[in-house]
């Protein structure tokens, strides 16, 4: 078995003391930040870039992977007992588990969606490890056009689907594509959009619009939304584990959850909360307990859990092995390899062995260090809720500002990342999703890139799009998306038309 | 009180004269302050590889404590106009190379600095030479067969860049052989060399060193390569030169510093990182990277960097990235 000698070749390097160090601190910081209402994985990631910078990659991606995917086991934490998402996919996980806490049963919503983030995780963990070498095979023979498909594909299925409906996320993903265009074009070399700002020049660093936008952001709308005085549910440890029907009940939602969650987070530009939202859907139709689903049942909080967990690892599926990143914290990643010279990309695995198998071994590490971390430890977690925000919301900035300021030594960055920051929180306010926008930030200029490569290797025939059997497949799914969002879209408002004029019918009776 | 000046005096006297034999005590320290050496480019290039390899001789077999700053952006400008703004008392240093401070000043309508006038340019350190590569599957061998299927059709070729040394060798090589080629820009050289693997590109220009491992095991053929003579390491691959086509292009390094170093402390200097080049084992690793070390005085150094600004002119005009 090829892949068996190569997960343990990967084992061997994640079991290095050093790896193991930056692997426990990745998935704790994550969890640390996941715990905090409001704040995301994306500014954990900020606050150790710059140490990054000094470790070797496979260290510092393994890190960089155990924060996010911690922040995903932390994030429950705070939804289950506050009922604020640690994280956005979290709020899909508060429906039921806020519901069990309030039943006095927040023990065992915790240890269910610790098991339902380790068994999402590890699902998420064998389809890397089975599909990341089959598609970059296939990924080998990709010419620019079928790039463009691929990130064309990702864009629009952001946007169709974005949580603030697809009006609104199309918007975002459209401002964000025009933040991309701002820096030398590559294609000729003129300088776009600068203003004659010379700090311009190479455009605005992904972390800087990331930071603004998430970490900024979500600091300035938590401190609006102070709930001081924090979590007033405690565990009970008496009623920790599972009743014997509970543990058996949670075994098909965390597979039907990981599959699912393992799918969508393998499609490029759709992320963990879609999937875990589309998971907990399809549960709530499938499960036995469907009746009782909304107040509080054990499988509503394991299949979110398990599904964002197992998307969480598989988004690194396109980031690796075609360098197209599926979500914004994956464009990080890109950005972090970019720093060691290393080009994600289709040879990837072939020349970084060692670091993709042990990125994949960490993987089962890390949800290990993740289960002792979340459930022995949870009583930590819980006791962190209570440090005052007044503390923790300076630090966050202060380190936020020092990541940023990190990575081109330039202080004009600390000031762009603020004022992006400012504005990503009104965008909060009027309900638009700052996730699109980071997308179309991110894919537009490569997908541009890609669009005028395709051009200039045709001699200007666009048929390439179609003749090509990779990228015409992937413009057909494309066509399908669109289609199927223009009908729901539709179908919504004609229901919501219907609704109204049925109830003014009926109101009719009593005003005459 | 007069004693007390004179005393106060006489200690500064003292500490004074134990900094200087601090200084001199080691045998190549030209500061006793730590040096920072400013790299044009992000961590992980070879410029920076470069500076690590500096600072960490200088450390050690020198006594002369450097660090390596990064800051990239703007193709180098912005560190030069930091390191001009700096004061000229060797302890800022920048890792010179093309894209600040010969190719810039024809690029960009205005730079906040001047590439002679506002720097001391102390020593050169090495360069390495990019070629032409092509598809084996193509069966093109020399230039010549090139020059005659691009005459025949137009081919694509992948430059890490617009403004890119591989690009501006794509214009030369166009120009020199009266012929048009489409140019693809990638970013770096890497993607456009996936691109090539992948059939997508016709040929590319890189560094020829850094692609030896492709040209062994068959999947790309050097034509040619833009250095004065061919690489010791490929004696098989010939130089645009011998071949008839007068094309010299290398990517340099050197270190240079903020105008108005005094000249003792920049012949200190010059001679202390000649010393560290002249080390074979230092020499073999820039060897690795690609690059070949030649020593070269101050002067020397100062006068080619004011005469390839004339060199690069033309080239970059040709390739139609002036601003």
């Amino acid at each position: 078995m090829d892949i068996l000698a190569n997960f343990s070749q990967g084992l061997l390097v994640v079991l290095q003391p050093e790896n193991l160090m930056y692997c426990f601190i990745g998935v704790f910081l994550g969890t640390f930040i996941g715990v905090l209402p409001g704040i995301g994985s994306m500014a954990a990631i900020a606050m150790i870039l710059p140490i990054t910078f000094y470790l070797d990659p496979t260290p510092a991606l393994v890190m960089i992977a155990g924060v996010f995917y911690g922040a995903e086991y932390g994030g429950s934490t705070a939804s289950i007992l506050l009922n604020v998402p640690g994280t956005p996919a979290a709020s899909i996980t508060a429906i039921e588990g806020h519901q069990l806490a309030k039943k006095g049963r927040a023990g065992v919503a915790l240890f269910s969606t610790a098991t339902a983030s380790f068994g999402g995780g590890i699902i998420g963990m064998v389809v890397i490890a089975l599909l990341s070498p089959f598609l970059a095979k296939l990924a080998l023979s990709f010419a620019p056009a079928d790039y463009f498909a691929v990130i064309l594909l990702g864009l629009i299925a952001a946007s169709a689907v974005s949580n603030g409906g697809a009006l609104k996320g199309i918007a975002m993903v459209i401002t964000g594509l025009m933040l991309g265009t701002i820096g030398i074009d590559l294609t000729t070399g003129v300088t776009r959009f600068t203003m004659g700002v010379p700090e311009l020049r190479d455009g605005i660093h992904i972390v800087i619009v990331a930071m603004g936008l998430f970490g900024v952001g979500e600091v300035i709308a938590s401190i609006r939304a102070t709930r001081s005085g924090t979590a007033t549910q405690t565990v009970d440890y008496s009623d920790f584990y599972p009743s014997k029907k509970e543990w058996k009940s949670l075994f098909a939602p965390i597979l039907r959850g990981g599959a699912i969650g393992s799918f969508i987070g393998a499609l490029p530009g759709t992320g963990q909360t879609i999937a875990a939202a589309l998971a907990y859907a399809v549960e709530k139709r499938v499960s036995p307990q469907r009746k009782d689903f909304g107040t509080g049942v054990v499988p509503g909080v394991a299949v979110p859990e398990a599904a964002n967990n197992s998307a969480t690892q598989t988004a690194f599926i396109p980031t690796l092995t075609l360098g197209v990143p599926g979500s914004p914290p994956m464009a990080i990643v890109i950005g972090a390899l970019m720093i060691y010279g290393i080009t994600p990309g289709p040879r990837l695995l072939t020349e970084q062995p060692d670091m993709f198998w042990g990125l994949v071994a960490s993987f089962l590490v890390g949800n290990i260090m993740l289960l002792i971390l979340n459930v022995p430890l949870i009583g930590i977690w819980v006791r962190l809720l209570n440090i005052p925000y007044k503390y923790m919301y300076p630090t966050i900035i202060v380190l936020i500002c020092m990541g940023v300021y990190s990575l081109n030594n330039n202080v004009f960055d600390i000031w762009l990342t603020l004022v992006i920051g400012v504005v990503g929180y009104v965008m909060r306010l009027f309900r638009f999703e700052p996730a699109p926008l980071l997308l179309g930030f991110v894919l537009g200029p490569m997908m541009e890139e890609h669009l005028r490569r395709t051009m200039l290797l045709s001699r200007g025939d666009p048929m390439v799009f179609v003749t090509r059997p990779i990228s015409a497949t992937l413009l057909a799914i494309t066509a399908l998306i669109i289609v199927f969002a223009l009908y729901s879209t539709a179908r919504t408002h004609r229901r919501a038309l219907a609704a109204r004029l049925g109830s003014s019918r009926k109101e009719q009776p009593n005003e005459l | 009180m007069n004693y007390k000046a004179q005393f106060t005096g006489a200690v500064m006297a003292v500490a004074a004269a134990m900094t200087s034999t601090a200084v001199l005590a080691e045998p190549g320290a030209w500061s006793d302050e730590p040096v920072r050496i400013v790299v044009t480019f992000p961590p992980g290039g070879t410029s920076d590889l470069v500076a690590r390899l500096l600072a960490q001789q200088l450390d050690t077999g020198f006594g002369q404590k450097a660090v390596v700053d990064n800051r990239p952006g703007a193709a180098g400008t912005v560190a030069a106009d930091y390191v001009a703004q700096q004061p000229a008392d060797g302890t800022t240093l920048i890792l010179s190379n093309n894209a600040p401070f010969t190719i810039s000043p024809t690029r960009f309508k205005s730079l906040p600095y001047d590439p002679i006038e506002d720097f001391t340019h102390v020593a050169y350190i090495g360069a390495s030479a990019p070629g032409l590569f092509v598809q084996p599957s193509s069966g093109i061998t020399t230039l010549e067969a090139y020059v005659a299927q691009v005459k025949e059709t137009p081919m694509t070729y992948g430059s890490s860049g617009v403004g890119s040394i591989s690009h501006i060798l794509g214009e030369a090589v166009d120009a020199a052989l009266s012929v048009e080629s489409i140019h693809v820009p990638y970013q770096g050289s890497a993607p456009a060399i996936q691109d090539f693997r992948a059939g997508a590109l016709d040929s590319f220009y890189d560094m020829v060193v850094q692609n030896s491992d492709m040209i062994e095991d068959g999947e790309a053929v050097a034509l040619a390569i833009a250095s004065p003579e061919r690489n010791p390491q490929l004696p098989d691959v010939p130089t645009f030169r011998e071949q008839g086509y007068d094309i010299v292009i290398e990517n340099w390094v050197g270190l240079s510093a903020p105008a108005g170093l005094d000249p003792a402390l920049r012949d200190k200097i010059h001679e202390t990182v000649l010393a560290v080049f002249a080390k074979p084992e230092v020499q073999a690793k820039l060897t690795d990277l690609g690059i070949t070390h030649v020593a070269m005085s101050s002067e020397d150094y100062e006068a080619l960097v004011g005469e390839l600004i004339g060199v690069w002119a033309p080239l970059i005009e040709a390739a139609g990235i002036k601003e």
